[in-house]
């Protein structure tokens, strides 16, 4: 366990959201939170709201209220198969809406995650009084598990209620069946549409019994997803799409570094080319209304933005490793300010291992560089200010945040602004930001009423992005006289991703912070059996924006972890999956996931000449995956040509999906760990679009196989965890195929 | 200087510079979204369109280069329901996000009206775009049915 609690990260997450409203100058939903607990959504007519999550139309459709966001991973439709369940409800007539923004749609598991059990009520707790809507951290499913099966019972409970009172017969004969009430014994039956008005003015019953598993007819299952047919029809609205009557255009340009502020703007013919017709600028930006995208974009070439004043200006990624390398030997370094934490120590891991015998230890040292989120669709935003209500299209992760930051900077009352979310073209954790909407209001402010679609190029995108920190870390550990593991210490060094994110939010959160356990996500808590553990985490401060990037602290930690254990395997001449399994033995979960992973691989299996195979398992957002690599090695290039991976994520609510988040996510992990990086030179990214920044592409993707594992347990998250163990798999197939051990990312063969 | 083209069967004058890309041309004159924008310089072929049968990355065409051709668009293509390939695409279950889906069905349409019966390197050549969500898997599957479902008569 940490010594630094994670409800402290919760509460910090917490107390960070209410500052930024606070100060974003709007009344918090305080208000709003005594209308949460009865609250239902909008109806037109002809519809009726039970409660807040569903709505029945009069020809039996069911309209699940989603109030998380669907940026591929699937949520629509697992968030209705939840309600569908539990409904009886016929699947081929349900459909996913988003939510408006409420505070009975906020987050609770996501807010609870974090905290030790005592607590986890108490951060649970808090999520209706916050009332954030948030999509993130693996945790949309197991946020809506309890609230949304349960407002499906109660509807069930009050439909049945309704027929037995029309037939005058016991509610305890009835049935519900795709959709449909019946009484076996009088042969009455009625679809639920028709029954639905009387119903939904019923009184809720006090409780609800939910089914258990083996009664699931939907869940477990996998429907067609909701929104594909539109997604291959070319027919989806994603934020970039929203077409409003005189709307107008608007791009943004940044100052060409990572930081600092603009200072000057010089126009190729001494002032804005005719195509401008209003001009918006930021702390290290302006951008341009025109009529069109392309006349924008075309006007802005013409800008030149004199900026700096920041350390970021003259920072390269090769001083910033070497500064890191300063942390990690101990020194106080002045410019990065470390501040050095444990995050996880039982027994005494550096003594065991500075008592050993030089042949009885090893060390190793990692690094990753900075990571775009690169999301197809690039960053936009749509705002029209008119008659002192506000209108926000944006693919954002979070709906109330955005309603807070447009209420404070506009000034009106929350109420009076209104967030449209379409479908997110992509995310990754890239939409939690903001600074795009503030781009979109501070344009729509100058264009008396008329609506405005802010879209920011590739370019922008890709040097401007919040990005995965360049982080490092050394590893030592020690092995008994009987080739046993001792002793392991894990000291890692980086910014806290979570204070960057905050600190944008509100600048008010940016000073003292409390312990950002995501710093050790992936390190701090192993599953193997180690009786000297620690892992410390050097926090420094970067004058580089950085973000959460899918699977967060797991996507560094859990390469660093599994590297570490495939050297300390080879050290100790011993398999690397027996080697984990030896490690496993207290822990038939994990080794059950690995069994399972080896076994679809056909571990022990010979390979052909230059092929090599390699191991991995990270356990991240309640989820454990394993992933077996087979890797060719053709002169110096490295073809990945199969990747089979074991997936325990307690139940698998719809396994289809559940493998094409696994599968994608370990694609989204490949890029990273073959193909880009963020660099920097004299303060500068020196990547610009897909060019220089890479993504796998369909020659280069290798044969995949999931296996699920199914092994009853709290439901884990399952969008970002195929992402931690794919590079670390990967580079351990490469040492097995070559002998080369490499340890930074991304991969190159030299 | 507007440009007279035909677009999904129909004869479209588009009032825009000579020089703007036909991507923006259909998104912002036409009012055709389903062809997206991904990177401006023909790298993710999120922007792909028919011109004349041939798929060709729109946001690196000028809009002048498409006068007096036939520009066939997603909503073209769907116009009367899904084609081979999209029916193909929704059997396997294909998008996540979904952002870059219409640059690919384009590719594959345009791959199958030339390649009926595509290899796994025929397919690698031709289908070039991206997919940050990594849907290529699945693609592939669907790509090998389109193949079937179009000799069937789609």
């Amino acid at each position: 366990m940490a010594k630094f609690s994670k409800t402290k990260r919760a509460l910090l997450i917490g107390t960070g959201v209410i500052g930024g409203a606070l100060v974003l100058g709007t009344t918090l939903a305080w208000s709003r939170v005594a209308s949460g607990k009865n609250f239902k959504p909008p109806v037109k007519a002809g519809e009726t709201a039970f409660n807040a999550w569903l709505k029945i139309l009069p020809d039996s459709t069911v309209v699940v209220q989603v109030p998380r966001q669907d940026m591929g991973q699937g949520i629509y439709t697992t968030l209705a198969m939840l309600v569908a369940e539990e409904l009886d409800a016929d699947w081929s007539k349900v459909r996913a809406e988003q939510s408006v923004v409420n505070p009975v749609y906020g987050v609770s598991v996501l807010l609870g995650d974090g905290a030790p059990p005592a607590l986890r009520p108490a951060m649970m707790a808090l999520g209706p009084v916050l009332g954030l809507q948030l999509t993130g951290g693996s945790a949309s499913v197991r946020d809506g598990w309890m609230p949304m099966r349960t407002a499906a019972a109660s509807a069930r409970a009050m439909l049945l209620s309704a027929a037995g009172a029309k037939w005058n017969v016991p509610v305890t004969e009835l049935t519900i069946e795709k959709s449909i009430v019946k009484h076996a014994a009088t042969g009455k039956s009625a679809a639920i549409g028709e029954l639905a008005q009387v119903a939904g003015g019923l009184t809720p019953p006090s409780t609800v019994n939910l089914k258990a598993p083996k009664d699931w007819k939907i869940l477990g299952t996998s429907p067609a997803r909701l929104d594909v047919v539109e997604k291959t029809l070319g027919k989806a609205q994603f934020g970039i799409d929203v077409r409003l009557d005189g709307m107008l255009y608007a791009t943004v340009k940044h100052i060409p570094y990572v930081s600092g502020h603009l200072q000057e703007v010089r126009w190729k013919n001494g002032a804005p080319p005719k195509d401008v017709l209003h001009l918006a600028r930021g702390d290290n930006w302006i951008a341009v209304v025109s009529t069109s995208y392309w006349s924008a974009k075309k006007a802005l070439e013409e800008a030149e933005l004199v900026g700096g004043g920041d350390t970021g200006t003259v920072l390269s990624s090769e001083q910033l490793a070497a500064q890191y390398n300063e942390v990690l030997d101990g020194k106080n370094d002045g410019v990065l300010k470390p501040l050095r934490r444990t995050f996880g120590e039982h027994g005494n891991a550096e003594k065991a291992i500075a008592s050993v015998a030089k042949t009885q230890r090893i060390d190793a040292a990692y690094s990753v560089p900075f990571q775009a989120h690169a999301s197809m669709e690039p960053m936009n935003c749509t705002v029209q200010i008119k008659d002192g209500k506000v209108d926000v299209w944006v693919g954002n992760q979070s709906p109330t945040v955005v309603q807070w930051l447009a209420a404070g900077n506009v000034g009106v009352p929350s109420e009076n602004v209104t967030v449209h979310t379409p479908y997110l073209g992509g995310a990754f954790g890239r939409r939690i930001d903001l600074e795009v909407i503030r781009q979109a209001l501070a344009c729509a402010k100058l264009t008396d009423g008329k609506p405005v679609q802010l879209i920011w190029s590739r370019e922008e995108d890709i040097t401007h992005d919040a990005f995965r920190p360049a982080v490092s870390a050394r590893m030592s550990a020690a092995f008994d006289d009987k080739g046993g593991l001792l002793a392991w210490h894990h000291r890692i060094v980086g910014p806290s991703v979570t204070k960057n994110v905050m600190a944008r939010m509100n600048p008010l959160v940016a000073g003292d912070f409390p312990p950002d356990f995501a710093n050790a996500d992936g390190a701090a808590e192993l599953p193997y059996a180690l009786a000297h553990f620690k892992c410390d985490h050097a926090q420094v401060e970067l004058p580089v924006p950085v973000g959460f990037w899918r699977s967060v602290g797991n996507s560094y930690n859990g390469f660093f972890v599994e590297t570490f254990v495939d050297e300390i395997a080879f050290a100790l001449k011993k398999d690397p999956y027996l080697f984990r399994l030896e490690l496993l033995k207290d822990q038939p979960r994990y080794a059950k996931v690995v069994d399972a992973a080896a076994s679809a691989a056909q571990w022990s299996s010979a390979l052909p000449k230059g092929w090599g195979r390699g191991i991995a398992l990270v356990y991240s957002f309640k989820s454990i995956v394993c992933q077996v690599v087979d890797v060719e090695i053709v002169g110096k290039d490295i073809k990945v040509r199969r990747v089979v991976s074991a997936v325990d994520c307690g139940t698998a609510l719809h396994p289809d999906n559940v493998k094409a988040q696994i599968s994608g996510a370990a694609i989204y992990g490949l890029t990273a760990a073959l193909k880009s990086q963020i660099t920097l030179k004299d303060g500068q990214v020196q990547q610009r679009n897909f060019d220089t920044f890479p993504l796998l592409n369909m020659a280069e993707c290798p044969q995949f196989e999931t296996v699920i594992v199914h092994s009853g347990a709290p439901l884990g998250g399952i969008g970002e965890v195929g992402v931690p163990p794919i590079a670390p798999a990967l580079g351990n197939a490469i040492f097995a195929a070559t002998g080369k051990r490499l340890r930074g990312l991304p991969f190159v063969l030299g | 200087m507007p440009t007279t083209l035909t677009l999904n069967l129909a004869p479209v004058t588009l009032n825009a510079p000579d020089d703007k890309p036909l991507l923006w041309a259909l998104r912002e004159e036409a009012n055709l979204v389903g062809t997206k924008f991904g990177c401006g310089i023909a790298a993710c072929g999120a922007c792909t369109v028919h011109v004349d049968g041939v798929a060709i990355r729109s946001c690196v065409t000028p809009l002048s280069a498409v006068a007096g051709k036939q520009v066939t668009t997603i909503e073209g293509i769907s116009a009367k329901g899904p084609n081979a390939v999209q029916k193909a695409w929704i059997e396997h279950q294909v998008p996540q996000c979904g952002y870059c889906q219409s640059g690919f069905i384009m590719a594959t349409t345009a791959l199958l009206e030339k390649t009926p019966d595509p290899t796994d390197a025929d397919i690698d050549a031709a289908i070039t775009n991206l997919c940050r969500c990594g849907t290529y898997p699945a693609m592939r599957s669907a790509i090998k049915k389109a193949t079937q479902l179009q000799k069937a008569g789609g």
